[in-house]
């Protein structure tokens, strides 16, 4: 059984008061009095030792040899045999050497659902994150959450005390009061206990929480997650007559139409639904797949679908019919049919079951109804979408929210226990539940902050975060990915399973409880699974088999016809930078410049330009959004692409109890937020006649006719640009000449790469203020330009790191020689020797340099050095910083290759963006080898150079967006 | 010496060596001395929280630090210019407003070498860009032009207080004679050198004089050039233009001299100077003042015609400067440098205090508001859209500004009271000619 440390608090042996306490030694005096020392003195000197009077010769010899041998004594401990190293070794773990990470598999929830990460740890702390190769969700890559979740873990915010109504109290105490109540549950048979839970995909939680009904029968478990899957569950419902998860193929797709949501943000397979869909695009033996997206506000996928159809809400039921009525199945359209629809079937149609349609999480279910039509029609399933059991699957019997409020209602309620989750803030505005836990004679929440749900509870426990605790998750398909510790406790904490385990009569041992779940499973060899399992992060063949579907469509059911009363559509989505709020106290995720809008610090109502126009608003000027009598002041932020006679509000913001970086950010959209249509409601907007301001880090958004992102057709290449002399001599570049490739084609702008830069490197977080003044530090930022018309423009990303240009303009400039060149082609900064005159920057064409115009390593906002990666320098104040190319990866690499007597190999080097980027729009290595990855990607026809014109040779090249014809092809 | 000549020593002398000054004197070193306080609060709070004080961001590294550099060393060279080429010439002019001239430069070098070192990230570092023999033996890099500039601006603070300082012996060495405490006797008596007023100390102080008058002429095309390639040797694309330092001279020359203009105005009114600097030296500087003013305009109109020649990147980023969200300083700067002193075409206005004073201070704005307009303005558009953004100052970044001219101020008030401010020994020298013939 794991001890926690606060339960024990009168065990722990206080050093002063033992019997044996540590040698020390408190003066010189004292160390050559002791017996040891005079028995060397005696044996050594027996003329002074004996002599009765001491002159000052013989005191001096005394006391030097005393001293001398004092000193020797010190050395050897008591009863040394002499043969102990001087001193003492550190505690390193086995097979692990001082200063080489270690490297722990294990795997991360997003909304229940696993990804597999890589926990890189420094002498036992985390300091980094990467995706796991061998997880099916992730394939090596990560998304920005998983990447934050190291500024997570060392969070000073995170609860670590239980309290009891607010004020602290022991783990003792807690243990005590929890008992009585336990005894008195078991006895009762649970009646009156009620659980609420976020919806979790772990076998152990669902062994638990069956293992608790069968001790209390009469308990109710309930599940709420704000990002919630009810639209789906009830399509499958009413066309499969079962619940069912689906899960798509875009290797195999010719063609995607997703309805709404966003494929590569916000589905649960997201990261490899945007690997797959680059590994298709980059087949050369088959025609480039089609994505279109049908959406109100733009979103990843449809930032990079080949054409996009911006569509109010209200108008999408009307498309998804029109769309299954030309593919064949459906009743009669009874609306006019959207000019794009015969496009789409047609390209549809001619996939055949190649096709695919994806329904969005937002869209109701009927348009997900209408999709399993469609991807049936089209022969679709068994091909590019399958249906598997639900990867979150709960047990007959298990609640709602709603359930839960009516029996609060009711007065059922007498014990309510809150494992995770934060539903006070994040409940919908009709529900009051802070009042309605009130109301409930015991309520306890497990969190890891105190935020909007330990406020209102009687008892809060602290969550061990999940790097510190056991547990299993499944991926998108069903894949179990176990977690694991990546370090010792940070702060004492219990993870859910081990409370569940309490509450079900287990030992307070996460690993026993996981492991107790898996020997279930696997029965005779076990021990041999476990380590592997462990070692993999992933249990092998652990996938969700395909469900042979018994088709049993309900077209013509009669659903609500669409709403075309006045009023604007209001559209709700989870966060791309916060997501449901859950991360509104991380500073990293905070000043991630959220991919489309380039917001920071903050969201803002979406709305297109059509409706700023008609409104009269521009971008900050606040509106007051009212949803069913309940309004929410926010910003507003023009959104080209955004379907008009709609807004769009980001959830997650505007936490009262989120900490001290999460506060008072943004606007609350769940307080507007209906729990009859949790995800597209009706309502007004109107100008609220004031300005919030909101802060961007990028101002303008059109490419001015300039050749900065180049698009080409699929075998057209961009004009080669012409060699120019130049008056600075060739350096020849012997060995290693490193270089970096970005496809464009594959950059789906998810800021995987900034936030993993952020991580890699002890970037600063500076805050809104500052961001707003322009002094944002990411090295590596990813430009975002539209191109178009700003009703249904095109979308265009373009990461821009350093661009290490062999003629640096930037290096000549320098007066002390702060930034110089690499025999290996890397523009080096010396931080030490930069003065700061930041004339680097003035002469950088790309400004990717960065500078410590503040001392940011000392503000609120910055995270705790132990979550700083050890081989990179923290920055001072007054100093140019900007992308190395990861050059201590380089270094460490080289090292183990010349420890090993071996050429570096290719693809040995990964930039942390490179490994982080989900559809390897990023390629590092050695462009000295025709062979290296990178330079087989710069001799592509696409490649080209940005401000190539400017003759600075960048390292980091470009390969051109491709782009079809809009005919169908 | 003639009783003539005796009392335009006395006027002149008179002026440092008596014991009262009069309240207004007192009032305005009191209002400088304020802002040379609020100087040191901007310099200290700078030094302890860095630059991040200003308004300075990415891609605006640069803002008032570079504007007030760059137009303070524009007057310090447009006024020593001035003087050296008076000295050269004997012209008559010299009597009157060399030595102030002299004392203006001297003392915009001071103003203008303020910013260079703490507009540094880490300021106590500075002398790196000196080619010391540091132990890690790393040299300055010497194709920067701001290893340039370090070369340019000590050699041009050299210089300047060589041609004000030699230009003052002999009358330190009268102010000593005359000085009424034995500690103003002391303190005059060691910087004059001990000058005894021989016909040789004449001669060698005649020959370093213009010596050190003809090193500023070139020293000042240096100077303002090297602050022009700042900013051309960049790759901004607005600033990196051939065309540049000529302007930057051109403009840093009608600056200088209409602050000469100002403050020979001033003195005049203030020190009731006429007799010394009489009409005819106004009129002479107004009409200098007026004619590189024009100069000034013909540069403006040159950028547009090479604007229109240029690339696309350069020429948008040109016109942004001029019709964009920085258009109001461009214009600004036109209308005070350029068109205002179009007034000096009247005699009468070349001849009044009122407009001398008006007319000087107008191109000083307008020139500041050029070099915000090249440095911020100019800026603006630069290659990547995505980067694209606005600076503005802040308080501690106006407060510096503010803080220099009240230094500025200060000393020029203290100068008039310890130094003799017109040259004595050329005036009599003057008069001993218009005596003898």
């Amino acid at each position: 059984m794991r001890e926690k440390p606060p339960l024990d608090i009168d065990a722990v042996p206080v050093p002063m008061t033992t019997e044996k306490g540590p040698t020390l030694w408190r003066s010189l005096e004292e160390l050559a009095d002791r017996p040891e020392v005079r028995r060397q003195i005696e044996a050594e000197f027996p003329d002074v030792v004996q002599a009765s009077s001491i002159d000052r010769r013989t005191l001096l010899r005394l006391m030097s040899a005393s001293f001398a041998l004092g000193g020797l004594a010190a050395c050897n401990g008591n009863g040394s045999d002499g043969k102990a190293p001087l001193l003492s070794q550190s505690r390193t773990l086995p097979g692990s050497t001082p200063g080489v990470p270690l490297t722990v598999a294990t795997s991360l929830a997003l909304n229940g659902f696993g990804r597999g990460v890589l926990v890189k740890t420094q002498e036992g702390r985390p300091v980094k994150i990467e995706g796991n190769p061998l997880h099916p969700a992730s394939l090596g890559a990560t998304d920005v959450f998983a990447q934050a979740e190291i500024l997570s873990l060392y969070d000073p915010d995170r609860s670590d005390t239980p309290l009891r109504s607010g004020s602290p109290m022991s783990w003792e105490e807690l243990t005590n009061s929890i008992r009585p109540v336990r005894n008195e549950l078991v006895v009762s048979e649970g009646r009156g206990l009620h659980v609420l839970m976020p919806p979790t995909s772990s076998p152990t939680l669902h062994r638990l929480m069956a293992q608790a009904r069968q001790l209390f029968p009469f308990a109710t478990f309930h599940v709420f997650s704000p990002v919630d899957d009810g639209n789906r569950r009830d399509a499958a419902l009413a066309s499969f007559g079962r619940d069912l998860d689906f899960v798509y193929d875009p290797t195999r797709a010719d063609v995607i139409v997703t309805l709404g949501g966003d494929l590569f943000a916000e589905e649960p397979g997201h990261l490899r639904y945007a690997a797959d869909y680059q590994a298709r695009r980059r087949m050369r033996d088959r025609a480039m797949p089609r994505l279109y997206a049908v959406e109100t506000r733009m979103s990843l996928a449809g930032a990079r679908a080949d054409e996009r159809v911006p569509l109010r809400p209200r108008d999408m039921e009307a498309f998804a019919q029109a769309l299954a009525v030309a593919l064949g199945t459906g009743a009669a359209p009874t609306t006019e049919v959207h000019p794009s629809v015969p496009k789409l079937a047609d390209a549809l149609r001619r996939a055949g079951s190649r096709g695919l349609v994806v329904p969005g999480r937002e869209q109701p279910a009927r348009i997900h109804g209408l999709a399993h039509a469609v991807n049936a029609g089209l022969g679709a399933f068994g091909t590019t979408v399958r249906a598997i059991e639900p990867v979150r699957s709960a047990d007959d019997g298990t609640g709602t929210l709603a359930d839960l409020v009516s029996a609060i209602e009711a007065g059922a309620v007498s014990r309510l226990v809150i494992l995770g989750g934060n539903p006070v803030y994040a409940a919908p505005a009709d529900i009051d539940l802070a009042s309605l836990i009130r109301r409930v004679p015991l309520s306890l929440h497990l969190g890891q902050h105190r935020d909007e749900t330990a406020e209102v509870c009687h008892w809060h426990v602290p969550e061990a975060h999940p790097l510190e605790s056991w547990g299993d998750l499944r991926a998108f398909d069903g894949t179990v990915g176990l977690r694991q510790p990546a370090t010792m406790p940070l702060k004492p904490g219990l993870s859910v399973e081990e409370l569940l385990g309490l509450m079900a009569g287990q030992n307070l041992d996460g690993q026993a409880l996981v492991q107790a779940t898996w020997r279930q499973a696997w029965g005779d060899g076990f021990e041999e699974r476990w380590a592997g399992a462990l070692e993999d992060g992933v249990i092998a063949g652990s996938a969700s088999p395909t469900v042979a579907l018994t088709e049993r469509f309900d077209m013509t059911a009669e659903t609500a016809a669409p709403s075309t009363s006045g009023g604007i559509d209001v559209v709700f989505v989870p966060d791309p930078s916060v997501w449901d709020g859950t991360y509104a106290n991380n500073g990293w995720l905070q000043e991630l410049p959220k991919p489309l809008t380039k917001q920071v610090w903050g969201n803002a109502a979406l709305i297109a330009p059509e409706m700023a126009a008609v409104f009269g608003l521009s971008s900050g000027d606040a509106v007051d959004v009212t949803v069913e009598g309940r309004a929410v002041r926010a910003p507003v932020w023009i959104m080209p692409g955004h379907a008009p006679g709609a807004v769009t509000l980001p959830l997650g913001y505007g936490r009262r109890r989120a900490g001290r970086i999460g506060d008072g950010i943004g606007f609350d959209a769940y307080a507007v937020r209906p729990s009859g249509r949790p995800w597209i409601a009706t309502g007004e907007i109107g100008k609220a006649g004031e300005r919030i301001p909101v802060v961007s880090t990028q101002r303008h958004h059109s490419l001015q006719g300039r050749d900065i992102v180049r698009v080409v057709a699929p075998d057209q290449a961009p004009a080669p640009a012409a060699d120019q002399p130049s008056l600075y001599p060739e350096w020849p570049y012997e060995g290693h000449a490193w270089g970096m490739a970005i496809d464009l084609d594959a950059c789906i702008g998810c800021n995987a790469c900034v936030i993993a830069c952020q991580a890699e490197n002890n970037i600063a977080v500076v805050g809104p203020d500052e961001v707003a003044k322009g002094r944002e530090m990411h090295w590596l930022r990813v430009d975002r330009y539209h191109a178009g018309d700003p009703a249904d423009p095109e979308t265009y990303f373009q990461p821009v790191p350093c661009m290490h240009c062999e003629k640096a303009p930037c290096e000549v400039v320098c007066p002390v020689n702060a930034t110089v060149h690499s025999s290996e082609g890397l523009n080096d900064m010396v931080y030490n020797r930069c003065i700061g005159t930041r004339t680097c920057s003035n002469n950088c064409p790309y400004k990717v340099r960065r500078f410590n115009f503040l001392d940011y390593q000392g503000t609120d906002y910055v995270a705790s050095p132990e979550a700083m990666n050890p081989q990179v320098t923290v920055r001072d104040r007054g100093v140019m910083e900007k992308c190395t190319y990861c050059v201590h990866r380089i270094g460490a690499a080289r090292a183990d290759a010349r420890v090993e007597d071996r050429p570096l190999r290719d693809g040995e080097v990964a930039t942390a963006c490179q490994q982080a980027c989900p559809t390897t729009a990023i390629v590092f290595g050695d462009v000295n080898d025709p062979a290296s990855a990178v330079s087989r990607l710069k001799q592509s026809p696409r490649h080209y150079a940005l401000l190539g014109d400017l003759n600075t040779k960048p390292r980091t090249t470009y390969l051109a967006r491709i782009a079809l014809s809009s005919e169908n092809g | 010496m003639s009783s003539e000549a005796q009392a335009v020593t006395n006027t002149v002398a008179d002026v440092p060596l008596s014991r009262r000054f009069g309240w207004i004197w007192w009032v305005a070193l009191l209002a400088s001395g304020a802002l040379v306080l609020l100087l040191g609060y901007t310099l200290i709070s700078v030094a302890i929280l860095g630059v991040g004080v200003w308004g300075v961001n990415i891609p605006f590294v640069w803002g008032f630090d570079l504007i007030n550099y760059a137009w303070w060393i524009g007057i310090a060279n447009g006024a020593s210019l001035f003087a050296a080429i008076l000295v050269l010439r004997r012209h008559d002019l010299r009597t009157a407003v060399n030595r102030f001239a002299e004392g203006v430069a001297f003392f915009a070098v001071i103003c203008a070498g303020i910013f260079p070192i703490v507009h540094l990230g880490r300021p106590w570092l500075f002398y790196w860009v000196f080619p010391y023999p540091a132990t890690f033996q790393v040299w300055p890099q010497f194709r920067s032009t701001l290893t340039w500039d370090f070369w340019a601006i000590s050699t041009h603070a050299i210089v300047t207080s060589l041609l004000w300082y030699v230009g003052l012996i002999p009358d330190l060495a009268t102010l000593r004679d005359r000085a009424r405490t034995r500690a103003g006797k002391r303190l005059y008596g060691v910087f004059a050198l001990g000058w005894r007023g021989s016909v040789r100390d004449w001669a060698y102080h005649q020959r370093a004089y213009r010596l050190v008058a003809i090193l500023v002429l070139p020293l000042i095309l240096i100077m303002q050039s090297t602050v022009a390639f700042e900013f051309a040797v960049t790759l901004v694309p607005d600033w990196h233009e051939t065309r540049q330092p000529l302007h930057f001279v051109a403009t840093g020359l009608a600056q200088g001299l209409s602050i000469v203009l100002l403050v020979a105005v001033l003195l005049r009114w203030g020190l009731r100077l006429g007799r010394y600097i009489d009409d005819e030296d106004v009129d002479l500087l107004g009409r200098l003042v007026l004619a590189s003013a024009l100069v000034s305009g013909y540069l403006y109109l040159d950028e547009i015609a090479s604007a229109l020649l240029a690339e696309p990147v350069p020429q948008e980023a040109t016109f942004n400067r001029i019709t964009g969200d920085y258009a109001g300083l461009y214009w600004t700067s036109i209308v005070y440098s350029i068109l205002i002193p179009q007034l000096l075409w009247l005699k009468a206005a070349r001849r009044s205090t009122v407009a001398g004073i008006f007319v000087g201070i107008s191109i000083g704005v307008g020139v500041w508001f050029d070099r915000f307009s090249i440095i911020v303005g100019g800026l603006q558009t630069d290659y990547l859209p995505s980067v694209w953004r606005t600076y503005a100052p802040t308080l501690p970044e106006t407060g510096l500004f503010l803080g220099t001219l009240g230094l500025f101020a200060a000393l020029l008030l203290l100068f008039v009271r310890f130094l003799p401010v017109v040259s004595m020994f050329e005036t009599r020298h003057d008069e001993h000619e218009e005596a003898s013939s």
